[in-house]
């Protein structure tokens, strides 16, 4: 069994008790403890200005655990990405923002897709799974 | 100013022949500029009873445009409990015991609400907004 952990720590001043949130799961198949996600994909996009690309390229199957981190790598703070699963915005990544979500893509058409804007956007993706099916041509 | 950061660590070494070992940090900012956040909700802890399927968790109305964050953590240790996330009619993931997730959120529409639905009753989420006035 593949052991991947995940932790996030969030820090800040904005109140007077400052914010110190720190959360670790270990990554691990629906609904088990015993089972850990065991397979990836892993890469690095330069994404045009205008773009539209769907990150994943194949769809895993539905009602899973799977976890996907995206990562915008440009130093520009005006630039930034728009993530939008199947047609609904998420949310924009701005240049140095990343994200980690659970994404189960419960149908063919969730699709996470990314569109940059400002520039050439530099993008790192990760995800973490236990299977996918490849989408018919 | 505020300065809030975000720190994520992915790492496995035995997931790839290649040991894994991801980290980065973001000082999380105002949508195109370098000012700092300057809310934030707290953080926060719901317990959800029976009846609450599909809680508005954050309600798009309420927000303007902007480069929000979210925190979400399933507090849950039950390997089976999960919180299925939902923006606006989207699902977006399934977020089980133990999981967290950080993300942005746009709030571009009055309709793009953050909608938790558990999958048992008396599930705890554990949640934060950091927020683009």
């Amino acid at each position: 069994m593949a052991t991947t952990t995940a932790a996030v720590t969030l820090t800040s001043d904005l109140l007077s008790d400052n914010i110190s949130v720190n959360a670790s799961t270990t990554c691990m198949k629906a609904g088990t403890t015993a089972d850990g996600l065991d397979q990836i994909e892993y890469g690095y996009v330069e994404i045009a200005s205008g773009t539209a690309y769907d990150i994943i390229g194949n769809t895993p199957t539905a009602s899973k655990a799977s976890k996907l981190y995206v990562k915008n790598h440009s130093t520009d703070e005006t630039y930034y990405i728009s993530v939008v699963l199947d047609a609904q915005a998420i949310g924009r990544l701005y240049g140095g923002d990343w994200m980690f979500i659970p994404a189960n893509f419960h149908d063919a058409n969730a699709d996470v897709e990314i569109t940059a804007t400002g520039g050439t956007n530099k993008i790192e993706y990760a995800l973490f799974h236990e299977g996918t099916v490849l989408v018919a041509s | 100013m505020a300065t809030t950061t975000a720190t994520i660590t992915i790492s496995s070494t035995d997931l790839l022949t290649d040991e894994l070992a991801l980290s980065t940090t973001a000082t999380l900012t105002a949508a195109g500029n370098s000012t700092g956040l300057v809310g934030s909700g707290g953080l926060g802890r719901k317990r959800l009873a029976s009846g609450h399927a599909q809680y508005v968790l954050f309600d798009g109305d309420a927000y303007a445009n902007g480069a929000h964050k979210i925190y979400l953590k399933n507090t849950s240790t039950t390997a089976a409990e999960y919180f299925t996330i939902e923006i606006n009619s989207e699902q977006m993931g399934k977020l089980y015991a133990g999981d967290w997730a950080f993300f942005p959120w746009e709030a571009n529409a009055d309709t793009n609400d953050i909608k938790i639905d558990p999958s048992a009753d008396d599930m705890v989420l554990e949640y934060m907004i950091l927020i683009d006035e």
